[in-house]
């Protein structure tokens, strides 16, 4: 009505784009920038445009890494979904109370560290004092031997690091769904057992698919888990990224392989938007 | 090189922001955990009585991580500590880019007692580093699983490890120079890129022994004391500490020799202290500071021997009489991505 009211959110609107410039675009930029320097084994870097940090990217190796980056946070995101949601489901059946007694748990379970989680997955697994020396104790494993690194643990140390993020993603609307299309599903003759299948799925089938790939990014730069519990054949890009810009110190290698990784992600993220899309109803 | 938590990494990146300028305090940065925190409380404060000059003690990052963040705080003219602990291939490349302040030796008369090439000269034949100590890595076992101690390098490459080694995953751990000097005679054949495929391929055939190829010490060490590990490569003076804590742990120096590390002190280009931080050099050169170093840290002094007053079981603890082997830096510096990139290959393929 009055100029004051549609300037108000003007202003704020306008210093989230300021802050998205200065912290996200900004530095965003300069990575691309430095990719294109010459990097330089007894200094630093040169400032120059050189293509020859992106033509490594194609050696077999990266390429390699790269794949084992996209199907490690693609698994580890279906996962964690298919973990979290019937989880998600059965805490909004209980009381308000022991659903307020959940939400605070899984917050809870995100004011750990990445490095006290790896530490703690990794001695629950070593067979000198975790499961394998349990299993050994009540005579399920004659001869235990630690359970990392593996694929399997770095997996789980991935869903323990997703778990919590995903359930209070979807608790919102899980919580407030319209449950009588459950109860007529069963009334008109659905096996109780179905209604997961045939009803709550396809209901949250748009937030399913983006809260995946919500995870997938989130997944895709994980550092700690890979490098704590996962085997050398399982370090990710952004463990190979990390060694290359700190370990090695040579950025301009570090930064065309991680613009190399966004490209490749926003190609992923392009792809499974346009494959859904056309299914929307 | 020597930092246990990414605790140091964040404190690095903070102290960034602020740097000392009042003339009677000196920030001085090391290795985060043990290090800084022995140098701190055992060392600076002689110094400090000596000489009046406050120290604040800061602790720095893994090697590469702290010249990164040197080399962008000096593009903002600032120094984050006025003194810092660096090891060789960070000393040569920080040099190449102007990094370090020059030093005037005349004003640092104590470093006369350091081995000879301790004081590093410039190309215009300016003292830019001074020599601080040396530390050695060795092959460590656990004692519950490995009741012999290891005569020979050799023995890294027999099965009865299990797979259970421990390897650091960079390229200049060392572990390239023990195959070239066990199996290959020497350091020669690092020499070409065809003989460093030859090492690596070497190296390669210790994958299926090796469950851990770490980054973190604090990883290692814990999983070699509590028996998940029963050997690999690792600093000499860490375990000494462990030993002395009553671990189950040795460490070895084998008849090739351990693996000599140097690592020397700067001045980062920015400090506005170099006075001060030329008498702090003057009195850490000194022989009866190197060998407090070595009682307190564990270190290998970098004076001559008959200018220290420790007993001989003293010195045995921190350093060997066997000819180390040594880095080649100039090799590792000259290969650069190459060499790291093969090196990654062979680990992570």
């Amino acid at each position: 009505m009055t100029p004051a009211r549609t300037f108000g959110p003007r202003l704020i609107s306008g210093l989230a784009f300021g802050v998205m410039a200065v912290f996200f675009v900004i530095p965003l930029i300069f990575m691309i920038v430095v990719s294109f320097y010459q990097p330089d084994p007894m200094g630093f870097y040169k400032v120059d445009f050189v293509w020859e940090n992106y033509a490594k990217f194609f050696s077999s190796f990266y390429y390699k890494v790269s794949w084992r980056s996209l199907y490690s946070a693609i698994f580890g995101a279906v996962l964690v979904v298919a973990l979290a949601f019937p989880l998600v489901l059965a805490i909004s059946d209980v009381s308000r109370k022991w659903q307020l007694f959940w939400i605070i748990l899984l917050l809870s379970l995100m004011c750990f560290s990445e490095v006290i989680i790896g530490f703690a997955w990794l001695i629950l697994m070593s067979e000198s004092a975790g499961v394998p020396r349990f299993l050994e104790w009540v005579g399920l494993w004659a001869d235990p031997r630690s359970l990392s690194p593996s694929f399997g643990a770095m997996m789980i140390g991935l869903v323990y690091l997703g778990f919590s993020i995903v359930s209070l993603i979807l608790y919102p609307s899980v919580a407030r769904r319209d449950r009588s299309i459950e109860e007529a599903a069963v009334t008109l003759g659905t096996p109780p057992a179905m209604v997961f299948f045939k009803v709550l799925l396809p209901t949250f089938r748009t937030s399913l698919i983006s809260v995946t790939l919500t995870m997938f990014v989130y997944l895709l730069g994980v550092f700690v888990m890979p490098t704590m519990l996962g085997r050398p054949k399982d370090w990710t890009m952004t463990v190979i990224i990390s060694d290359k810009a700190l370990g090695d110190a040579n950025l301009p290698l570090g930064a065309a392989l991680a613009v190399v990784m966004l490209i490749v992600t926003v190609v992923v993220l392009l792809i499974s938007a346009l494959a859904t899309r056309g299914r929307q109803t | 090189m020597k930092t246990t938590t990414s605790m140091a990494k964040i404190a690095g990146l903070l102290m960034v922001a602020g740097t000392a300028t009042h003339a009677e305090e000196l920030t001085i940065s090391a290795w985060g955990g043990f290090f800084e925190e022995t140098l701190a409380a055992e060392i600076y404060p002689g110094f400090t009585a000596e000489t009046g000059i406050e120290v604040r003690s800061i602790a720095q990052p893994e090697d590469s991580t702290w010249m990164t963040q040197l080399m962008a705080a000096n593009r903002a003219g600032q120094a984050p500590a006025d003194l810092s602990l660096v090891v060789d291939e960070v000393l040569y490349r920080g040099n190449e880019v102007g990094l370090w302040a020059e030093l005037d030796p005349a004003n640092m008369a104590g470093t006369e007692a350091l081995i000879d090439g301790y004081v590093k000269l410039n190309d215009a034949g300016n003292a830019y580093a001074v020599g601080a100590l040396a530390f050695y890595t060795t092959f460590v076992t656990n004692t519950d699983y490995a009741a012999d101690a290891p005569a020979s390098w050799a023995e890294l490459w027999e099965p009865q490890w299990d797979g259970k080694l421990g390897i650091v995953t960079t390229p200049n751990s060392g572990l390239i120079e023990v195959t070239a000097k066990t199996f290959f005679g020497g350091y020669e054949i690092m020499e070409t890129r065809e003989g460093l495929e030859e090492v690596i391929a070497k190296i390669a055939e210790l994958k299926p022994q090796v469950s851990l190829w770490y980054r973190d010490e604090g990883q290692f060490q814990q999983s070699l004391e509590s028996g998940e590990l029963n050997a690999g490569l690792y600093y000499h003076d860490v375990t000494m500490l462990s030993i002395w804590d009553g671990l189950p742990v040795a460490s070895t120096f084998p008849t090739e020799g351990g693996i000599v590390s140097d690592a020397y002190w700067v001045v980062p280009a920015a400090s506005e202290n170099i006075a001060s931080a030329e008498q702090f050099l003057d009195y850490m050169s000194r022989p009866e500071v190197q060998a407090q170093m070595a009682l307190t840290m564990g270190v290998a002094p970098i004076v001559p021997r008959d200018s220290l007053d420790l007993s001989d079981e003293d010195f045995a603890a921190v350093s060997s009489d066997i000819e180390p082997i040594r880095v080649q830096t100039h090799i590792h510096l000259r290969e650069g991505d190459w060499l790291e990139t093969k090196y990654q290959e062979m680990i992570a393929q």
